[in-house]
Order: structure tokens, then C-alpha cells, then sequence
């Protein structure tokens, strides 16, 4: 079943002599239960993607599925890509980007419970989340007092808690320490068996790649896919 | 989960200390209001008390306080056998400087003759009234001066006899009162470099027997402006009922004064308005990145225009709430008289509402312009 389906997209930035050709004929697919890496050098539009699937950035053309849903056909065929997001889709970012002004727990719920989930049920299932990434104490504390680790896990159980069906790892792990990051990724793994979430990591950490079921890179503007040498399974 | 409600709690120090700014700025608006409404009240405050149906004054003039008014003294007895009269009784008014404890004091002494049948002291807060028909004075409570001082004016010297709260001339200028003899001789003794220059002229006056309005009680059963019209015919003065005076007083000084009042307290709102607004858009700037974060992560706009609205609301409602607090903590610190009517609160309290929706629109455009994609640099 596939979760995240691209088909000859087409996507550039600016103009005449300044114009950037991103993707030109970029095309791939995205199973339920998969975590995919997104490898490539920076610049080689990763983010421009991840904002694409997103429903962020309109690409030039092409065609996007969400699960069943085609999002995209040379334009929107959604009407309200913000409730798309919130209901779907998951995001984590290299930094963890909390509502400063909520504490961790409603940080948790605010999509939940916006998604018309009650709010009992909803700090009942953030609470779970909490304690999964071992943060349940710092529930009632402002991001400010927890350290930059502990918010990253907040940030995911964020990304979490709507239930998405995708989510969207833009370099979830840059700002973690090595066990975290090893951490997170498994517990990243986790969830796509678990639950069946399809997941899309962007990382320039190539030691997390043998977490991943598949690899994807950016090369001449289309995806490609990379093989999972046997010797990247190391752990 | 109420955002707006958890943005403040998270900044309550900094929201706490401009709702209490703005609130000051809004507390002198208030106050100005009841700066205005203190001068209508004093504009009319002298005439309620002295409590005359019709005033007679000098033909086609508006005095005797808007416009100089002279009267002999004798047109009195004639208006006072008047049909329809009940009572009739000179009144003199002229500016002094009273030498008080707090210094020199301009204040307006009203002559009236303490045998008659109208006594225009109402606000007796100690003391009593002129019993004799020279050297005793009642004050108002404002010079500072109190029963038994004695005060040197021109060449006599008065006892004070009694003190009154809040009597005020039209222009808010406190009252002292002197019987009409002693009043004459004061105007006399004023004029005396006039005096000289008349007789040098020719002119034969002694000022002694002049009075500036005879104010009549008007007998119950009479039509006051039928009363009026005949002694306007017959004696050919100026005749006004007490609501017309009132009138001749306020709308004098209605159109400066409102004017005048209005222009601050229009520029008072505005700053209070630009204040809020520049609040509410650094408290907006300060969280765009977290802003744009919510619109990425599928926060709907309705509910991040609702925090920035609801904020500038509570922030306004304060400020409401500080300036009653703070108009009332000084408004009988003015020399003049201060009234706060809850109806002028109220009308500011819509203009504080009016004004802090519009306030919000600088921030809420921030909000509706932020770019999720800038969100995530790169
Ligand atoms: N809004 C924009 N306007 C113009 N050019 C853009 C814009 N966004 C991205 N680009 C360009 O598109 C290209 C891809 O950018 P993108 O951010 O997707 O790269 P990336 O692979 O995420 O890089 P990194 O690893 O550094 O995050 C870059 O050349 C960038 O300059
Ligand atoms: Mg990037």
C-alpha cells in the first residue's frame, strides 16, 4: 500500500538568469511502514520535497498521492492543505520549534485536540508519548526548562500525536547526541512497523542508513534510488 | 486551549506593565472627560444655587457674568412690585485677588444683600452666613482660609464668617461672598482711576448705586416667561429665565471647551491606540517563527488571528480597568472640579474596544503574511 506516491514532478525557483531547476522529472514512491532516507547534498532541494509532499510548496507540475488521495495534478485538488497537514501529516525539524509559550504537554495536544479530539483523551495519549520518550516529567514545563535533547523528543512526540499517516524528518536528528539520535531513529523504525507510518528522513548521517528500509538521493534534478549496501548494516 | 490566554500568562510581567502605561494614558483621558463635565457642572453651579427663576440684566447684554451688566440698584424695588414677583434681589459679581494662607487667590465675589430674601449661599460647610452688612466674608473652602481669619481687602479688613465646599463662579473660579454694600464700596474703591477720569469728563455716576443683575423669585401659579416678557417691556432690561442663563454660560464655553478637551482626548487615543498596536506587533514579531511553524504544521489561521485578537482585547480591557483605577486614585487631586460619570466610562470603553481591533491589525497582517516555508531555512 503505498503512502506517499510523486510522479514526474517539475519545480523551480525564481527567474531568467537567476532561476534554480530543483526537479525536473522527479519520481518515486513511498510504502506505508517504510522509513526512507532522503540523502544528498545540501542544496540538491530535500527541504523544497519535504515541502512539497507537504502541500507547503506548489510544485511547477507533476502529480502527488497522499495514501489514496491525489493532492496534486499539475495543481491543488485540495481545498485546505492546512487541515490536510494536520490531520495526515507529521513534521520534525532539525530544530525542535515548540510553542514557547505552551507547555510540553500542550505543545502535545494543540493539534489533537484543534483535530476535535477531547482534551482528556488527548492529554491522555500525549502523556503516553511523554513517557515513551521519557520526557512524562517535564509534561508541565515550558520549553524553555528542558534541555535541547529533551525538547527534540517533545517535538517528535508533537509530530506524534495527531496519529499521522506520513511523517515529514527534515534532519530530525542534527541537534541530538549520537545515543539519542540512534534513539530516535529506532524508535522511528519502531513506529512505521508499529503503526504502519510511512516516514521520510532527510539525514546527512550516513550511519543512520542502516535503520532505514530504502535510501533516496537527489542527482540531475530526479530521485534515485540507492542501494542498501549489506555492509551498512553494521549495527 | 485558549492561546491567547497562555501567550499572556507567559508574558504577564511585560503585558501587566503596558496594560498599566496605556491605562495611565487612558486614565487622563478619563479624567479630561470629567474635567469637562466638572466645568459644565460649575458653569451652572452658582446659578442652582443662587435659585432665581428669571435673571434681569442690563438691555441686550448677556450678563451679568458672560457680558459687563449694570443696573441701578432701585430698579430692584420696581421689578420687586412687579406682578407675578415673589422676590427680587441685587446681585453684584467682580474678580478679586484674596490674600490667603496659600497666597494670593483670584476669586469671585458675589455682593448680595444679606437681609434679603434670596440667598445665594448653598453650600455652607461650616460657619454661617453674612448676618451683618459689612466686613464679614464667606469663603470657599479652596482658599485655605478658615472661620475667624481675618482678611485684609483694599482698605477694610473681613472677617471670615463662614466657609462653603465647592462653590465655584461659571468658570470655576471659587466664590467668596460680601454683602452688596461692602461689594459697592469694593467696585467703587476698583474704579476710582475711572471714577476720576469721568468726573475729569464730565460724567456724574457713583458707581455706589449700581448693581450688575437683580435676580427674581417668580410667584408660584406665574408663567416665569410671561413674567420675564413683561419686565423686559416695561423696563426695558434683558430677561433671562434660569435656563437660559444657564445656557448663555455653558455654550460659551461648550464650543472651546469641547473643542479643546476633544483635541486631547482624540490625541490621547490615538497614542494609547498606536501604543497597543506597537505591542501587540513586536509580541507578534517576537513569535513569528513560531507562527509560521503553526501554519506548517496545520495550526488554521482563525485560530492564531483569534490569539493576536484576543490578546489585544485583554491587553485594552486592562488598560480600561487601570485607567478607572488610576483616574480615581486622582482625580480630587485637580484644582478644579473632576467629575467621573460612569456614562463617559463607558463611552471610552467602546472607543477602547474600537481601538484595539484596530490595533491588532498591524499584527494580525503579520500573521496572515508569515511564510510557512520560511519557517524552515533552507
Ligand atoms: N524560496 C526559495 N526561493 C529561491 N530559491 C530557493 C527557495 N527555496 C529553496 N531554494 C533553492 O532551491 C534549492 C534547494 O533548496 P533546499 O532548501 O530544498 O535544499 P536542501 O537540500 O534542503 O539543502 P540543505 O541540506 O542545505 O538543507 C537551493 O538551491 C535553494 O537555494
Ligand atoms: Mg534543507
Amino acid at each position: 500500500m503505498q503512502a506517499i506516491q510523486v510522479h514526474n514532478l517539475y519545480k523551480h525557483f525564481g527567474k531568467g538568469d537567476n532561476i534554480v531547476r530543483v526537479f525536473e522529472g522527479a519520481s518515486f514512491t513511498v510504502q506505508k511502514g517504510e522509513l526512507v532516507a532522503l540523502v544528498a547534498p545540501s542544496g540538491a532541494g530535500k527541504t523544497t520535497l519535504l515541502m512539497m509532499l507537504g502541500c507547503v510548496i506548489e510544485p511547477d507540475s507533476g502529480q502527488i498521492w497522499l495514501g489514496e488521495e491525489k493532492v496534486y495534478d499539475n495543481h491543488w485538488l485540495i481545498k485546505d492543505p492546512r487541515a490536510l497537514r494536520r490531520k495526515k501529516i507529521g513534521f520534525i525539524f532539525q530544530a525542535h520549534y515548540l510553542i514557547p509559550f505552551l507547555t510540553i504537554l500542550e505543545n502535545v495536544t494543540m493539534l489533537p485536540i484543534i483535530n476535535g479530539v477531547p482534551k482528556k483523551e488527548a492529554s491522555k495519549r500525549a502523556m503516553e508519548l511523554l513517557e515513551y520518550f521519557e520526557i512524562a516529567d517535564k509534561a508541565n514545563e515550558m520549553p524553555a526548562h528542558l534541555s535541547g535533547g529533551q525538547n527534540q523528543r517533545a517535538a517528535i512526540a508533537r509530530a506524534l500525536a495527531n496519529d499521522p499517516q506520513i511523517i515529514l524528518a527534515d534532519e530530525p536528528t542534527a541537534a541530538l547526541d549520537r545515543k539519542r539520535t540512534i534513539d530516535v531513529v529506532k524508535m522511528l523504525k519502531k513506529l512505521t512497523t508499529d503503526k504502519n507510518v510511512a516516514i521520510v528522513m532527510v539525514t546527512h548521517d550516513e550511519s543512520l542508513l542502516p535503520f532505514c528500509d530504502r535510501v533516496l538521493s537527489i542527482e540531475n534534478k530526479k530521485i534515485i534510488e540507492k542501494p542498501v549496501t549489506p555492509d551498512m548494516h553494521i549495527i | 486551549m485558549n492561546l491567547a490566554y497562555k501567550d499572556i500568562r507567559y508574558s504577564l510581567g511585560k503585558f501587566l506593565v503596558t496594560a498599566m502605561g496605556v491605562g495611565m494614558l487612558l486614565g487622563i483621558v478619563l479624567i479630561m472627560m470629567g474635567v469637562y463635565k466638572g466645568m459644565l457642572i460649575d458653569a451652572k453651579a452658582m446659578i442652582e444655587d443662587v435659585g432665581a427663576d428669571l435673571w434681569v440684566v442690563q438691555e441686550k447684554t448677556l450678563g451679568p457674568i458672560a457680558e459687563s451688566s449694570r443696573l441701578f440698584e432701585d430698579t430692584r424695588d420696581v421689578v420687586a412690585a412687579m406682578e407675578g414677583v415673589a422676590a427680587a434681589e441685587p446681585l453684584t459679581f467682580q474678580s478679586l485677588q484674596l490674600p490667603t494662607p496659600k497666597g494670593p487667590m483670584r476669586v469671585m465675589a458675589v455682593g448680595y444683600d444679606p437681609f434679603g430674601k434670596i440667598d445665594p449661599i448653598k453650600r455652607l460647610v461650616e460657619g454661617r452666613v453674612l448676618l451683618h452688612d459689612h466686613y464679614e466674608i464667606v469663603v470657599s473652602d479652596k482658599t485655605g482660609l478658615h472661620v475667624g481669619d481675618v482678611v485684609p481687602i483694599l482698605r477694610h479688613r473681613y472677617k471670615v464668617v463662614g466657609i462653603t465646599h465647592l462653590s465655584v463662579s461659571s468658570g470655576g473660579v471659587p466664590l467668596v461672598f460680601v454683602s452688596l454694600k461692602d461689594a459697592q464700596e469694593l467696585q467703587f474703591s476698583y474704579s476710582n482711576n475711572r471714577i476720576r477720569s469721568d468726573r475729569a469728563r464730565g460724567v456724574e455716576e457713583n458707581p455706589a448705586h449700581f448693581v450688575n443683575t437683580i435676580v427674581v423669585k417668580v410667584k408660584p401659579g406665574y408663567d416665569k416667561e410671561r413674567v420675564a416678557k413683561d419686565i423686559e417691556k416695561n423696563l426695558h432690561k434683558s430677561v433671562y429665565t434660569k435656563e437660559q442663563e444657564e445656557n448663555i454660560l455653558s455654550i460659551n464655553f461648550i464650543k472651546m471647551a469641547s473643542k479643546q478637551i476633544g483635541m486631547f482626548t482624540t490625541i490621547l487615543i490615538i497614542v494609547s491606540t498606536i501604543i497597543i498596536a506597537l505591542i501587540i506587533y513586536t509580541m507578534t514579531l517576537e513569535k513569528i517563527k513560531e507562527i509560521t511553524i503553526m501554519k506548517l504544521i496545520g495550526i488554521p489561521d482563525s485560530k492564531i488571528v483569534g490569539m493576536i485578537g484576543q490578546e489585544t482585547l485583554t491587553l485594552g480591557i486592562l488598560a480600561f480597568i487601570f485607567a478607572n483605577i488610576f483616574a480615581h486614585l486622582i482625580y480630587d487631586k485637580f484644582p478644579k472640579r473632576v467629575v467621573l460619570e460612569a456614562d463617559d466610562a463607558k463611552k471610552l470603553f467602546a472607543i477602547v474596544i474600537i481601538a484595539s481591533l484596530l490595533a491588532s491589525l498591524a499584527g494580525i497582517r503579520k500573521v496572515l503574511q508569515a511564510d510557512p516555508t520560511e519557517a524552515i531555512g533552507g
